[in-house]
């Protein structure tokens, strides 16, 4: 105990010649040389706040993603939305980006990127557009969607746990596409069928692994516990619609996107 | 002769397609197999697919992202098709330069390519001068060069022999030939002595300080090729003057860049910089040999990271680079890319929503674990086990490994604790975790039938089948093996791998997938499904053996056992796998 006190009024006394001499030189030096100092100081704490608030303002996004699982009709609908035109496409294995004019009286411009829909690519692009997402369309093939519900409900749920997509809180446009095929689910249908499955996974998916350095595992919880799961218990807005890229009288033919055409407009 | 030809960009928009006569069937299913299992796979290194009777060549155009792809019957061997398609490569690339380096995409929408006419005249050459190579009518033996020789030349003479010689050949033909011969031999002894050079000449080669006019191929036009001479008609000779132009430019160009090579370095780094440099072969080697090394030092297989560089550098070649990159900054983030996109998952990997999907079926959800002896398969079983009792699933574990002492034991103990860490009394009175076990000896493919058959009574959520380990070249246990797989038709076969296994586990993926595939009676045979990655914390930052079994297979890494307790099971990370592969 004794040794203790010894000690800490040892390290009392060492502190204060310091003090003291700091004081001293302070007062020794001269005004204006402190008055420089004090307006550097300044000056550098002013700039960090002005860079701050400039970084950290709601950059504009304006961007609108098109995803999807892979076939869904994502390209075929870029092309439509943007020259009206008919294309054959191919599987994409990178992203296609062109601006895109909306029709309404304020005269937007969005950024229209369509996103590969193949599971080893999407996740690196998403990375790459999400934080610009103004609006995200999620591309579902309607005619096969019986077989697939569990895969599109998979992404679905990917989407709308992630972090910085919960952040900004993009507009979800949901296009069932390919209503031209006759077997086709309409869009209330899918709707209940993603709202049964999305009920499911987020059980499933808040108990997976964690990843091997302890991110991932159980993340945000979708919807309200202890009822069933609903797209309106959701703070995004999600809305479903119908659209058929490839036209219902054949490929020629204008393709049936009024839908997604209004409901972009209105963003 | 071409089922069809497609251009197509990156993003997936056909710009231009020709199908060939009396073809009906669309090309976009094997074209779009062709993008799954090849460029995404990153086994791009060579360029060609076969899918079902279809073979597909491809080429990719880096600079303008654009994909040009083939397609011919797989029974025909055309010989043009690779020189073809660079021909129309840069057919297309010099007409439609404008609208392509634009790279606006409604650009490319809005603009038809008419490229119908020039590809038929290409076509139409590719063809008609392969038709020109075809092998000439076989000489007869009246013209051959070797009738016309003399028996007497074709004696290798030492010298002092010739008399004794001649004379055996002499008798031998007479007896056996007759006058066809004689004359031969007549001649023979008119003929001139072949002169054989006493010493070893001095070669002098052609070229050596010739003037360039010795380098004008231009006025020998077809004598440079022996089958020009035989064809006289107009297309081939144009053929051959393009050869013979093409061969000549493209010596001037090596010389000429040979000969600028000093201020080529200079403005070449400088043009590196700002940007506007195109990465070609010899650019990357260096930095891909690096890379190379680098991934073996990180475990990875060789034969893989061989393969995955060549891929890259595909992939890569032509492409432009950005403002301040260099070509390692470039060749590093490519290949970063190409490894998260092996590593991601090909389908969805998601074992609790299956298990309720077998729920709803009434039926148990069936995973069979095998692999090679001392990686750690009834360690990650019990593991896997304790996960799916803590998410509330009933398990039946099946001891189907029945020749290694105190297997049945492991499993047992591992049950009793367990079931002591979820008794009965919390979940309703049923007991978690059982186990099926018929003793040593037995079986394997049976008790895992009668176990199967047993937790469909009672109604138990998920089987858990351990089998034995076993080396991939021990035929007879890889075919018990095949036969437990192909007659129980699990839900999930995984395979179990350890990390630490460097250039064996290719070895080892191959020889059971191939087992699986050849003992199956099904044409669909049931291959492995999922890989679990063990001992994952012994390695600390050589995680290539994830990438090797991954490339392999094209199969995903379920879960990965990083230590010997029952928390001790995590999922894939891939960002964090690559990055801890990519760091220095």
């Amino acid at each position: 105990m004794a040794g203790n006190m010894d000690e800490n009024t040892d390290s009392g006394i060492s502190l204060e010649p310091y003090i003291e001499s700091v004081r001293q030189q302070l007062e020794d030096q001269d005004q204006i040389f402190l008055i420089g100092v004090l307006v550097a100081l300044a000056v550098v704490i002013i700039t960090c706040v002005f860079l701050k608030y400039f970084l950290t303002s709601k950059t504009v996004r304006s961007a609108v993603l098109l995803v999807g699982l892979c076939d869904a009709g994502k390209t075929l609908l870029f092309s439509r939305l943007l020259s009206g035109k008919f294309k054959r496409t191919q599987t994409s294995i990178t992203d296609s980006s062109a601006p895109y004019k909306v029709i309404n009286e304020r005269n937007t411009i969005w950024t229209l990127i369509d996103l590969p829909g193949h599971e080893s690519l999407r996740s690196q692009y998403l990375e790459k557009f999400k934080s610009a997402a103004r609006a995200i369309v999620f591309v579902v093939d309607s005619a096969i969607f019986q077989k697939e519900v569990r895969d599109v409900a998979e992404f679905l749920y990917v989407l709308l746990t992630d972090a910085v997509l919960c952040k900004n809180a993009p507009t979800f446009l949901v296009a069932c596409n390919k209503q031209d095929i006759t077997m086709a689910k309409s869009a209330k249908l899918i709707q209940q069928q993603l709202e049964k499955e999305l009920n499911t996974l987020r059980v499933t998916r808040s108990a997976a692994l964690s990843s091997q350095d302890g991110s991932g595992g159980g993340s945000v919880y979708l919807g309200k516990k202890g009822k069933d799961f609903e797209f309106s218990q959701l703070p995004i807005k999600v809305e479903f619609l119908e659209c058929s890229a490839r036209g219902t009288k054949g490929e020629e033919a204008e393709a049936d996107i009024q839908a997604l055409e209004s409901s972009l407009a209105k963003l | 002769m071409l089922d069809f030809f497609t251009i197509f960009s990156k993003g997936g928009i056909v710009l231009w397609c020709f199908q060939g006569t009396g073809v009906t069937e669309s090309f976009t299913g094997p074209v779009n197999a062709l993008i799954r299992s090849v460029i995404l796979q990153e086994r791009s290194g060579n360029n060609s697919f076969t899918h079902e009777s279809l073979n597909l060549k491809y080429k990719l155009d880096n600079e303008f992202e654009l994909i040009f792809v083939v397609g011919f019957q797989k029974i025909l061997t055309l010989t043009y098709v690779d020189k073809f398609i660079n021909d129309v490569q840069l057919h297309f690339r010099d007409r439609y330069k404008n609208e392509l380096e634009q790279r606006g995409v409604i650009k490319l929408l809005n603009h038809s390519f008419e490229f119908e006419d020039d590809f038929k005249v290409l076509l139409r050459e590719a063809e008609e001068g392969s038709r020109a190579r075809s092998p000439a009518p076989m000489r007869s033996f009246k013209e051959s060069e070797k009738s016309q020789k003399t028996v007497k030349s074709m004696i290798e003479i030492k010298g002092g022999d010739k008399e004794k010689e001649q004379g055996s050949k002499k008798s031998k033909n007479t007896k056996k030939e007759g006058n066809h011969l004689l004359a031969c031999c007549l001649t023979a002894s008119k003929s001139p002595k072949p002169q054989k050079p006493k010493e070893k000449q001095r070669r002098v080669w052609e070229m050596t300080g010739s003037s360039t006019k010795d380098l004008d191929y231009s006025d020998r036009n077809g004598e440079s090729s022996p089958d020009c001479d035989q064809n006289p008609d107009a297309p081939i000779a144009t053929v051959c003057l393009n050869t013979t132009i093409e061969r000549h430019l493209f010596m001037w160009n090596f010389v000429s860049a040979k000969k600028s090579g000093g201020f080529g370095g200079m403005f070449g780094m400088l043009k590196g910089l700002v940007g506007s440099k195109s990465l070609n072969l010899e650019d990357m080697e260096p930095v891909l040999e690096k890379m190379r090394d680098h991934l073996i030092a990180k475990n990875v297989a060789a034969e893989i990271a061989s393969q995955l560089c060549d891929s890259v550098a595909k992939k890569l070649e032509g492409k432009v680079m950005g403002t301040f990159t260099t070509v390692a900054s470039t060749v590093k983030q490519a290949l970063q890319e190409s490894l998260v996109q092996i590593l991601q998952p090909k389908r969805r990997v998601d074992i609790l929503r299956d298990v309720m999907e077998a729920q709803s079926q009434r039926r148990p959800f069936v995973i069979t674990f095998c692999g090679v002896n001392g990686v750690g398969k009834s360690t990650n079983l019990a593991k896997i086990s304790f996960w799916l009792i803590e998410n509330g699933f009933t398990v039946l574990i099946a001891a189907c490994d029945t020749f290694r002492a105190g297997a049945v034991e492991q499993l047992r103990t591992h049950q009793r604790r367990l079931n002591s860490l979820h008794p009965p009394e919390k979940h309703g009175g049923r007991t978690m975790v059982q186990l099926y076990e018929k003793g040593y000896g037995k079986d394997a493919a049976g008790i895992a039938m009668e176990a199967i058959a047993y937790a469909r009574n009672q109604a138990f959520d998920v089987v858990l089948v351990d089998t034995a380990g076993r080396m991939q070249d021990n035929a007879p246990l890889m075919t018990a093996l095949a036969k437990l797989i192909a007659v129980n038709m699990p839900d999930l076969v995984l395979f179990v791998g350890e990390a630490l296994v460097g250039n064996e586990a290719v070895d080892q993926l191959v020889k059971f997938n191939q087992a699986l595939a050849d003992h199956s009676m099904s044409d669909k045979p049931r291959l492995i499904d999922g890989i679990v990655l063990t001992k994952f914390d012994t390695i600390d930052d050589k995680v290539g053996a994830a990438i090797s079994m991954t490339y392999i297979t094209g199969q995903p890494i379920v879960f990965v056992g990083t230590g010997q307790t029952y928390n001790d099971l995590r999922s894939l990370n891939a960002r964090a796998v690559v990055s801890a592969l990519m760091k220095a």
